[in-house]
């Protein structure tokens, strides 16, 4: 999120729209995983397993002091050792340590979003050493020198001929443009990498406190590499990735994978919970959960927002959005995209800095239908617009458009006037004139109006309005109802 | 210590509580109650021998959705033959020789995989996971077949479960090509539920994994590809003493004599 001169919403939407690959890819992505999520959902036996998973974690919230408090007593129980970073630059520094007395060169990374957030690669980087993902669209990505676009699949903007051009240029394999060569290709790489790698770095999918044990879910294998051969592990968890217990975790498990990628259960599922044996030939030696607040602990304490911290990360509200279906994930500037982006990345970073994220969205409630933890999005999208209409202390929010403020007071004045609301049409009616061209429409207005007419032309203010009309037609009396309608239809 | 306390402090004031009382555990009993599963053991315990060979059908019908390869074996014979046939016919990924690797596993040293392959130049090695070998962890990169003896099996997934224990690493089910995994019928059971149910009466344990099929990625053009980082075949040695519903294998592989020394 600490991008230096990023695009706007509006270009980076723009260049989404206009290109022809990124929307075959989101439709095809769209077409599948959402109708298939909301299929699931329709068809599942036990209907209430979603409202249930939502009430566990709203319930996890409320007793969050106790619930992580259990998490950190049973890791170290198991030789772990938990660090509760406040901010991200806490995790980073902690991490950083960790990696410095190892004496650490290379760091793999298994996906996860909460590194992104806490912007940690230039940090390690800035310490010599060296930064690999390892997830194959977020490797992709890193070769690219890009930003992920999808919570699941970070490279969906981009198509095969390009990662081929990608792997030969950088990997220096004689090119091909077919998906298991260039799979095959990463494999081998990423395992040298993997292999030799002295420190894992991975997020964490689902804490469990009953047992002191993180949960991390990959169909690739690469977190499982990630977590077992490097002897150093640490595992980056937002505080609000945990569940009280082993019951909770299996209700939250099968929704994750069904609602993230239609799918009974990923390929992988590792619970990790302390170091290995030292007789272990493999698995972690050191094994730290870096337990992450960095804003969070704001979203718990407003009852508007904490709602949005039961999300689960399954993207499935990405794979409806009608928005992020067009526009794609970079328009959103952040590792967290798509409507959950909207709502989550404003409350982390800033509403202002993110303004245009929750007014881009339509508040049409796919995104609250499709969610698989039944998070009201919707809701949250239109407080952050009241936020940014008003202003909030509580949020640090100035009002984001005086000017539009301004104008919605002034028609607020008219249309409770009728007086001033007439005689505004009638003015209205006199100022569009040198506007309405040849076919009786306005193509381009002036001023502060001119986004109205940007990508349509409207129809101007008619001469008469429907009261002169109506008065006019029916001066006599007012007609019965059956007058009316024979006169409608014929 | 401290940055746990003045996290939480935090967390209490964030809820509107005040944030220097701690709230102990013991005061919230209903957030750490356990669910009663003493009906879904009796389940698992009680399962009649149909009803097993139901969930051996359903889990065949599920792994093959998921590129699993299932083979039911009656005898240790069978099992090794299965073995012995994938290691002649399949070829290293990463070596140019064929080094396999087994875990310290009671059914697996049953196979006596060792003395199974002494055909002219043959050249197989064949490893097993004994704790503590300093030498395991080259072993498991050079291998390309890695034969683990998973603790439970999930029909309803086709979900092998495989505990991290002493002699039973990780990276056996990881790291070479292919994963052959031997299970037992009577440690199949139906779903995700019983496997839970399992899994909490063995809550000490560190570390396991559920394993799904072989790795897998659909990054490129949502493409699916086998054997992304972990093993690109998965076959499962399903070891069953009586079968009543009779399926074939999908390739009936001839046994292989064991050579007396
Ligand atoms: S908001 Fe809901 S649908 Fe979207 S990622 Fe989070 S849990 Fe999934």
């Amino acid at each position: 999120m600490n991008n230096t001169n990023p695009p706007t919403y509006r270009s980076a939407a723009a260049a989404g729209i206009a290109s022809p690959r990124l929307q075959k890819s989101l439709h095809g992505l769209q077409d599948r995983f959402g109708k298939g999520a909301m299929e699931i959902w329709a068809t599942m036996d036990d209907r209430e397993m979603r409202h249930r998973v939502k009430d566990s974690r709203m319930n996890t919230f409320a007793h969050l002091d106790i619930i992580l408090a259990e998490l950190a007593k049973n890791v170290r129980a198991r030789g772990g050792q938990v660090h509760f970073a406040a901010t991200a630059q806490e995790a980073i520094d902690y991490t950083l340590a960790v990696a410095k007395k190892n004496k650490v060169k290379r760091v793999v990374k298994g996906k996860s979003m909460t590194s992104a957030e806490i912007n940690i690669d230039p940090a390690l980087e800035g310490a010599s050493i060296e930064v690999v993902e390892t997830d194959l669209g977020e490797y992709i990505i890193q070769l690219a020198g890009d930003k992920p676009s999808h919570i699941i699949a970070p490279c969906i903007h981009l198509d095969r001929n390009q990662i081929g051009e990608l792997f030969a240029e950088k990997l220096g394999i004689d090119y091909s443009n077919d998906p298991p060569t260039l799979t095959m290709a990463a494999r081998s790489a990423l395992r040298e990498k993997m292999l030799g790698a002295e420190m894992g770095l991975t997020g964490c999918n689902l804490a469990c406190a009953e047992t002191g044990q993180i949960s991390l879910v990959s169909n690739e294998g690469n977190i499982r590499m990630a977590t077992t051969m490097p002897p150093v592990l640490v595992a980056l968890m937002g505080m609000e990735r945990v569940v009280a217990t082993l019951d909770e975790h299996r209700e939250a498990l099968h929704l994750l994978t069904r609602g993230a990628a239609l799918q009974k259960l990923s390929t992988y599922v590792s619970f990790l919970g302390g170091p290995a044996n030292a007789d272990d030939p493999d698995g972690p030696k050191e094994f730290h959960l870096v337990i992450i607040d960095n804003g969070r602990s704001k979203i718990l304490a407003d009852p508007e927002f904490r709602e949005v911290l039961a999300c689960i990360r399954c993207g499935a509200c990405l794979n409806i959005c009608p928005v992020y279906g067009k526009i794609g994930g970079h328009a959103y500037n952040s590792p967290y995209c798509g409507p959950i982006g909207a709502v989550v990345t404003p409350l982390l970073d800033g509403i202002n800095k993110h303004a245009d994220l929750c007014k881009g969205e339509t508040l049409c409630g796919a995104c609250k239908d499709i969610c698989t933890v039944e998070i009201d999005l919707p809701r949250m999208l239109a407080a952050l617009r009241h936020k940014l209409a008003y202003g909030s202390d509580r949020w640090n929010t100035r009002q984001h458009n005086p000017i539009e403020a301004y104008v919605y007071s002034l028609w607020k004045l008219l249309v409770s006037n009728s007086f001033l609301y007439r005689l505004s049409l009638r003015l209205g009616w006199l100022l569009q004139r040198p506007f309405v061209k040849k076919n009786k429409m306005i193509s381009k207005m002036a001023g502060l109006a001119d986004g109205w007419t940007a990508d349509r032309d409207l129809p101007p203010l008619a001469g008469r309005t429907f009261t002169d009309l109506w008065k006019r037609k029916y001066a006599v009396g007012r007609p019965s109802a059956s007058k009316a309608q024979k006169k409608g239809g014929s | 210590m401290d940055s746990q306390n003045a996290f939480l402090r935090n967390i209490r004031q964030s809820l509107g509580l005040s944030p220097d009382e701690e709230r102990p555990k013991r005061l919230f009993p209903a957030l750490f109650a356990k669910t009663d599963t003493t009906l879904i053991l009796q389940g698992i315990k009680n399962r009649t021998a149909e009803q097993q060979d139901e969930l051996v059908e359903l889990l065949k019908t599920n792994a093959r959705a998921l590129s699993i390869t299932t083979h039911i074996v009656r005898t240790y014979e069978e099992a090794a033959a299965v073995i012995i046939h994938l290691v002649r016919t399949k070829s290293p990924e990463f070596t140019p020789t064929k080094h396999i690797i087994h875990h310290d596993h009671p059914d697996l040293a049953a196979l006596q995989l060792w003395k199974r392959f002494d055909r002219e130049g043959e050249g197989v090695t064949v490893h097993t996971t004994f704790s503590p070998d300093r030498q395991l962890r080259e072993k498991t990169i050079a291998s390309f077949i890695g034969i683990t003896a998973p603790d439970i099996g999930v029909a309803d997934s086709a979900t092998l479960v495989q505990f991290t224990a002493t002699g039973c690493p990780r990276s056996t089910s990881l790291v070479p090509s292919i994963h052959i995994a031997f299970l037992k019928k009577e440690n199949l059971v139906a779903d995700l539920r019983e496997a839970y149910a399992l899994l909490r009466e063995r809550a000490r344990l560190d570390s396991y994994v559920f394993i799904t099929g072989p790795s897998k990625t659909a990054d490129i053009e949502a493409q699916m590809v086998h054997g992304a980082h972990g093993p690109r075949e998965v076959h499962l040695l399903l070891f069953c003493l009586s079968v009543v519903a009779e399926t074939p294998n999908e390739a009936p592989i001839p046994l292989v004599p064991l050579k007396e020394e």
